[in-house]
């Protein structure tokens, strides 16, 4: 809702409002405090104003002649092609006690194997969510051309989350050859305010995702172990307080050495 | 203070959606078949395909590529359910693959090594509103700071702003947290504001007002 430190509405509060997606709890909230604020009127009218004007600019391209014909072709085509030959359905005969006996069978097993299968999925999926997050919130501050804080510096970059999270955390006093410290920006992973921390592992990037330990988390244990998705490696550790997620596309092991050092940083090593 | 009516819903009636064909069918009908539901929606996900791409042949392939996967997938496809962020969510994958998708990933990487590309300090203060409906009112500088964006911040943009999807549909497309579809909403109008500032500066309304209302 509101930055802790200066009090005005975050800039995810202001575009929740102008895409309508507050609940009726924070839109009453928010509406109390525009009421107040004019910093933050002008910003919300702002964004209410650009959401507009790129809902304009952003429908540029017309469909064009002929390809909508030339796609009700593709369609006709592969139903064609993969028309369905029907087997014949073959009427099985069984006495009624068996018909039974082998339904509550595999009832049964269906159910079990159900349970199970449902919790490593549930499980997996959620593992695969992370993974897909994590990278995806690695190549997007990659395509941004600066982080919201640019330093080199620990000690600058440290106190620049004081009151935009609700924990803390160390960084390394020195980090392995070859990696160095870019900056850092504030980022919702799975909803939760989470650090990240952005660094060069030679000419290579890695971000590190730092956010409070959630102890019924299902997918913090799984990927413990270095996991691969589109080219980019994924490795997370814990600390008694927090989760860490480390990513980058340089070598898993230069990736593991800088996951190690935060890990230790953490414990105060 | 008096507020705008903030409910997009209301306050955009259909005003947008004359000159794009609004999908009619988010929710797939049990009865409908796979052309009634792909078919209207072809203008917008070639309109998207044509921004993430920027290339009229490819954005062709790319919606002809993720409608024929779709229409491969479509017995498994739950009657009832959100088709436009299914086929939408195939569009995207499709274009990940694709030649300009991974381009953008390889460019996305190079752009980081130029430090010296980033956006002002200055870029970033906020204007006046009438300073800013200014410069929104100039459809062709706008297009050109939408063009400037990276493709995960211009696709969360283009599906918030032009599909006028919802965060939750977002989500499913892009296959990540509502929370994550925030936090890139927020940076994605925070870089296109950039860019106009920038575009701005060079223009005689660079009446910038120091106001520190900023939260981040």
């Amino acid at each position: 809702m509101s930055d802790p430190v200066t009090d005005h509405l975050l800039d995810e509060t202001i575009s929740g409002l102008a895409d309508g997606e507050l609940s009726a709890g924070d839109l009453a909230r928010t509406s109390q405090h525009l009421a107040v604020c004019a910093a933050c009127t002008t910003r919300a009218l702002q964004e209410s104003l650009l959401q507009r004007a790129t809902a304009r600019a952003g429908q540029r391209y017309a469909l064009p002649e002929s390809f909508e014909a030339r796609i009700l072709q593709t369609i006709a085509a592969r139903k064609d092609a993969s028309a369905p030959s029907t087997p014949p359905v073959r009427a099985i005969a069984f006495g009624r006690s068996s018909v039974w006996a082998g339904a509550l069978a595999a009832l049964l097993l269906v159910t079990a194997s159900g349970l199970v299968a449902h919790d490593l999925a549930l499980r997996s999926a959620h593992t695969s969510a992370l993974v897909t997050e994590v990278v995806d919130e690695h190549i997007a501050a990659m395509a941004v051309a600066t982080p919201e804080v640019i330093s080199t510096d620990r000690h600058t970059v440290k106190p620049w989350f004081q009151g935009k999270l609700p924990f803390s955390f160390n960084l390394p006093a020195a980090l392995p050859a070859d990696i160095t410290l870019d900056g850092a920006n504030l980022v919702q992973l799975s909803g939760q305010p989470t650090a990240q921390l952005i660094f060069s592992i030679g000419k290579h990037h890695a971000s590190v995702f730092l956010r409070q330990r959630r102890e019924l988390s299902l997918t913090d244990d799984s990927i413990h172990h270095t996991t691969e998705r589109n080219g980019f490696h994924v490795e997370g550790f814990r600390t008694p307080e927090l989760d860490g997620l480390a990513v980058s596309d340089a070598d898993p092991a230069r990736l593991h050495t800088l996951a190690l050092a935060m890990q230790q940083a953490q414990a105060g090593e | 203070m008096a507020l705008l009516n903030w409910r997009r819903t209301q306050d955009r009636g259909g005003e947008q959606k004359s000159s794009h064909t609004a999908p009619p069918h988010v929710h797939a009908s049990p009865r409908a078949g796979f052309e009634d539901l792909a078919l209207p929606l072809l203008p917008s996900l070639y309109n998207t395909a044509r921004w993430l791409t920027r290339d009229p042949t490819e954005a062709e392939d790319l919606v002809q590529e993720a409608v024929v996967k779709a229409l491969a997938g479509f017995a498994g496809f739950e009657p009832g359910s959100n088709f436009r962020a299914w086929i939408f969510r195939i569009l995207r994958n499709a274009f990940l693959t694709s030649r300009s998708g991974l381009a953008a990933r390889s460019t996305v990487a190079l752009e980081d090594e130029i430090a010296a590309s980033g956006t002002p300090e200055s870029a970033m203060e906020h204007t006046t509103p009438e300073v800013e409906l200014l410069r929104l009112s100039d459809r062709a500088t706008l297009e050109h700071a939408l063009e400037q964006l990276s493709p995960p911040l211009l696709e969360v943009i283009l599906l918030c702003d032009v599909e006028e999807m919802k965060y939750r549909e977002i989500a499913q497309v892009l296959d990540v947290p509502i929370g994550t579809v925030m936090s890139r909403i927020a940076r994605a109008r925070a870089e296109l504001r950039a860019h106009l500032a920038q575009t701005g500066a060079r223009t005689p309304h660079n009446l910038r007002v120091q106001e520190g209302g900023k939260a981040k």
